[in-house]
């Protein structure tokens, strides 16, 4: 139990011990306060005042314990020397066990999500298999697409809107192939590709030339121009809203179900090999180089030798081929191609789907497109609900986050730093003490320990200049004192000249002023201000009460 | 067909489409915003010209005047909904894009769901009559939409030129922190901007509606057209902006006359890009970045 229990202006009288002696100078007894523990103040100035929460500030990492000899053995992609997991080994400190601690989790998840793919088709209800089904064989195939289009929108930061045109185009070409010439399924992904790439080397010419949003605009129109041009013209129009009739690979006499079975997971291995695409140009060279180049800083990255251009056409062009590809594949799985895909909804549900998830990540385009698949083709109960559903949450997305589901995470940590550094600013007192940032420009570290000091005992000294007190000096400022006020004048006594007063007497009985020191050697004191005093102990009071003045100010 | 008349077409539909292109140059520039939701502007405005025209009265300036107050509130939806919140927020330009094209998504799938898939129609608000002119017919409705469109751009150029507000537009144009600096307010211009803009795109949809339908996705191909001329003009610049109207409006005459309806869209295209790989910035637009954003 502490003494500050007790309020410290309870009345109390001081008796001065010493009159018992006969000695005493000062008064014989004063009203004065009960002290506060000094202990509380400096509790209450060194405790640790933000709220600490168990979560949130450190990073986890996954361990594996117990590795014995292999915790520096490394499982490496045959035949690169590039390991499995991005894994670290050490010895815990406390156990001494040595152990493997995974730095990059990513890989895991992917493979997880994976897997869960894979075993979609055995885990979905009985009463919705066809509809899954069908849904993933959609979401394998514009899952492949929008990574593409990451790549080109990310990666290369070509704003094009035109993916879904290219792959359109080849979609039909193929399919136009097929039909004429009775081309087997096989060869539509590679002629595709092919078709691809020319239609990249066509709309890759003005992005040479073209700024961000220029282009944006003009693939928009670009896309129009397809839609209108496979629409109305002879080959391609068709009564059935599309192009039908290509060779597949799903032969039409099997099961049903294993129709959307072999739909499934192939679209699902499109989605793969899209991913390696994203992989192979993102993550290495290609990627490495744009990633010098951000938007605003090219003039920067040309300088320092990056020829950001021709990596931005390279990666194109490859995505152009990759598309065409896809569009093939499309032909060859659904045995031709609707006039749907030109539509500027089509373009708007990809771009919602990326957006979702976050442009510039694989991640971000498969949860993007699988949220949005999933609300277009399996909540069809919903109705135009859907896709007014999808809409407020792109709109939702690109308002208030910075870069999609994916951002959150840095966006959250931007804010919480922030946030940390403004609670921080708020905390921070300045009375006097050492403030961090000043701390570490100083040498001497013992005169910021005595600045703290100082610090808590003038907020504890503060507390003891009572009306009591002062009364108690007004009527005796010489001699004994109550303990409050006793501690009070000690501290004053021992402070610096420059800080102190001084009387100056006037006539030979006075009158006394109060003058103050500069702290200077030859340069001469101060007058304070114009009172003048008529006794000294009149004075002595004065000087007291302008110290408890500049006290209570610091 | 008579050449005299493809070319009177085209300059009607050109005056029609010019009206969107000057009002997505006009947000462009001084915004920063691309504005892809005029599709939105354009349905909503007709609509409200419908509902007037059935449920009100049939007078030509009522149905007009409903489009274009339709249409400026349409644009104050999409300053409150996309301008305001997003103006200061990191890569305001592609989020500001997309934030528009996602809400045409939603208005197409609302207009779907309150009015329905069926195409509606206005009342001829230029009535039936027909001047000769030498040997060529103009029908009161051609002569109508281009004195229309032209009167609403030289009301707003006028406006823009003369007016406080306008001065603050073209200050905000010139360098909007500078603007900012000097006390304009950027919410404020952005709101008289989508306003102006909202309220060319009300008129031009008003007199589109006399030759085509009102639909749910009826605003695509008046966006697509506007923003190919603005595309070709060059952002910003409203003189620019009637040039690449009256050459993108030739192209398509005489494509019609020489190869066939089909190709219009394709020459103006080839046309658009000869003309952004020349001038990457359009037709009259600055060499160098005229607005950093």
């Amino acid at each position: 139990m502490s003494m500050s229990d007790h309020p410290p202006s309870k009345p109390y009288v001081w008796k001065n011990p010493l009159f018992v002696w006969g000695t005493a100078s000062g008064n014989a007894e004063a009203p004065s306060a009960r002290l506060p523990d000094p202990r509380d103040t400096w509790r209450k100035h060194t405790a640790f005042k933000v709220a600490t929460h168990p979560v949130g500030r450190l990073k986890y990492f996954l361990i594996w314990p117990h590795h014995g000899n292999r915790t520096w053995d490394r499982t490496r992609w045959w035949p690169t020397r590039r390991n499995l997991l991005h894994v670290k080994g050490l010895y815990n400190r406390k156990t001494a066990i040595p152990e493997k601690k995974i730095l990059d989790r990513r890989p895991i998840y992917w493979m997880l999500s994976l897997i869960l793919l894979a075993m979609g088709p055995f885990l979905f209800p009985q009463t919705q298999m066809n509809t899954l089904l069908t849904a993933g064989a959609a979401f394998g195939i514009f899952a492949a697409i929008n990574v593409c289009w990451t790549l080109i929108i990310g990666t290369a930061s070509i704003f094009s809107l035109a993916t879904y045109a290219v792959v359109g185009t080849a979609a039909f070409v193929t399919s136009l192939l097929s039909i004429r010439l009775g081309l087997p399924w096989y060869a539509l992904p590679p002629i595709g590709a092919g078709v691809g790439l020319a239609f990249g080397v066509l709309i890759a010419a003005p992005a040479l030339r073209l700024d961000g949003f220029y282009y944006a605009l003009l693939t928009l129109g670009l896309n129009e121009l397809f839609r209108v041009f496979f629409t109305t013209s002879k080959q391609f129009g068709a009564a059935s809203g599309g192009l039908y009739g290509a060779d597949s690979f799903i032969d039409q006499n099997w099961q049903p179900l294993t129709q959307s079975m072999v739909a499934y997971y192939a679209s699902l291995c499109l989605l793969i090999a899209a991913l390696f695409l994203f992989r192979f140009i993102n993550g290495k060279r290609l990627g490495r180089v744009l990633r010098m180049a951000p938007e605003k800083h090219e003039a920067f990255a040309a300088a320092c030798g990056v020829d950001f251009k021709r990596a931005r056409i390279t990666i194109f062009l490859l995505t152009s081929v990759a598309l065409g590809f896809i569009g093939g594949f499309y032909a060859a799985q659904y045995r031709g191609v609707a006039y749907s895909i030109f539509d500027f909804q089509t373009v708007l549900l990809g771009l919602a789907m990326i957006t979702i998830g976050g442009i510039g990540r694989a991640e971000g385009a498969v949860l993007g497109t699988l949220v949005v698949i999933f609300l277009r083709d399996v909540l069809l109960q919903l109705g135009p609900w859907r896709y007014l559903i999808i809409g407020s949450a792109m709109l939702g997305v690109v308002l208030f986050l910075n870069n999609g589901y994916f951002g959150i995470r840095r966006q959250f940590k931007a804010w919480r730093a922030k946030k940390s550094g403004e609670w921080r600013s708020t905390r921070t007192e300045k009375g006097g003490e050492t403030l961090p940032e000043e701390a570490t420009e100083s040498n001497d570290k013992d005169a910021l320990y005595f600045r703290r000091f100082d610090k808590v005992q003038r907020d504890y000294l503060k507390g003891l200049i009572t009306p009591e007190a002062i009364e108690e000096h007004r009527r005796q400022p010489l001699g004994q004192h109550s303990e409050a006020l006793e501690r009070v004048l000690l501290y004053f006594r021992r402070a610096k000249l420059e800080d102190k007063y001084a009387l100056h007497r006037a006539g030979p009985q006075g009158p006394y002023k109060i003058i103050a020191f500069s702290g200077v050697r030859g340069v001469s004191p101060r007058l304070v201000d114009d009172r003048e005093f008529g006794t000294l102990d009149e004075a002595y009071h004065a000087v007291f009460m302008r110290r408890v003045h500049d006290l209570l100010e610091s | 067909m008579d050449i005299a008349f493809v070319i009177i077409n085209a300059i009607t539909v050109a005056a029609i489409y010019g009206l969107i292109a000057i009002a997505v140059s006009i947000t462009w520039s001084s915004l920063g915003l691309v504005n892809l939701a005029y599709g939105f502007i354009f349905s909503f405005a007709g609509y409200a010209a419908w509902l007037v025209a059935t449920q009100v009265s049939k007078d030509p300036f009522l149905i007009a005047g409903a489009g274009i107050l339709a249409g400026a509130v349409a644009g104050i939806i999409i300053c409150l909904l996309v301008f305001i919140p997003l103006h200061d927020k990191p890569a305001f330009t592609s989020r500001g894009m997309i934030a528009t094209l996602a809400i045409s998504l939603i208005g197409s799938q609302v207009f779907l769901m309150v009015f329905g898939p069926t195409s509606k129609s206005l009342p001829d608000i230029f009535g039936r009559g027909k001047v000769k002119f030498f040997d060529i017919t103009l029908t009161a409705e051609k002569i109508g939409i281009v004195v229309c469109s032209i009167t609403m751009l030289i009301v707003a150029v006028t406006w823009m030129r003369s007016s406080r507000r306008g001065l603050e537009i073209r200050a905000m144009m010139m360098n909007p922190h500078a603007a900012s600096i000097v006390g304009i307010g950027i919410r404020r211009t952005g709101l008289y901007v989508m306003a102006l803009t909202g309220a060319m795109a009300g008129l031009a949809s008003v007199l589109l509606s006399q030759t085509y339908y009102i639909a749910p996705f009826s605003g695509l191909t008046p966006l697509i057209k506007g923003v190919s001329i603005a595309l070709c003009g060059g952002l910003g610049s409203v003189q620019g902006a009637v040039i690449a109207a009256i050459l993108l409006g030739l192209v398509e005459a005489l494509t019609n006359k020489f190869a066939g309806g089909q190709f219009v869209l394709m020459t103006q295209f080839l046309v658009i890009i000869l003309v952004l790989m020349i001038r990457p910035r359009g037709i009259s637009g600055l060499v160098d970045k005229a607005r950093e954003q």
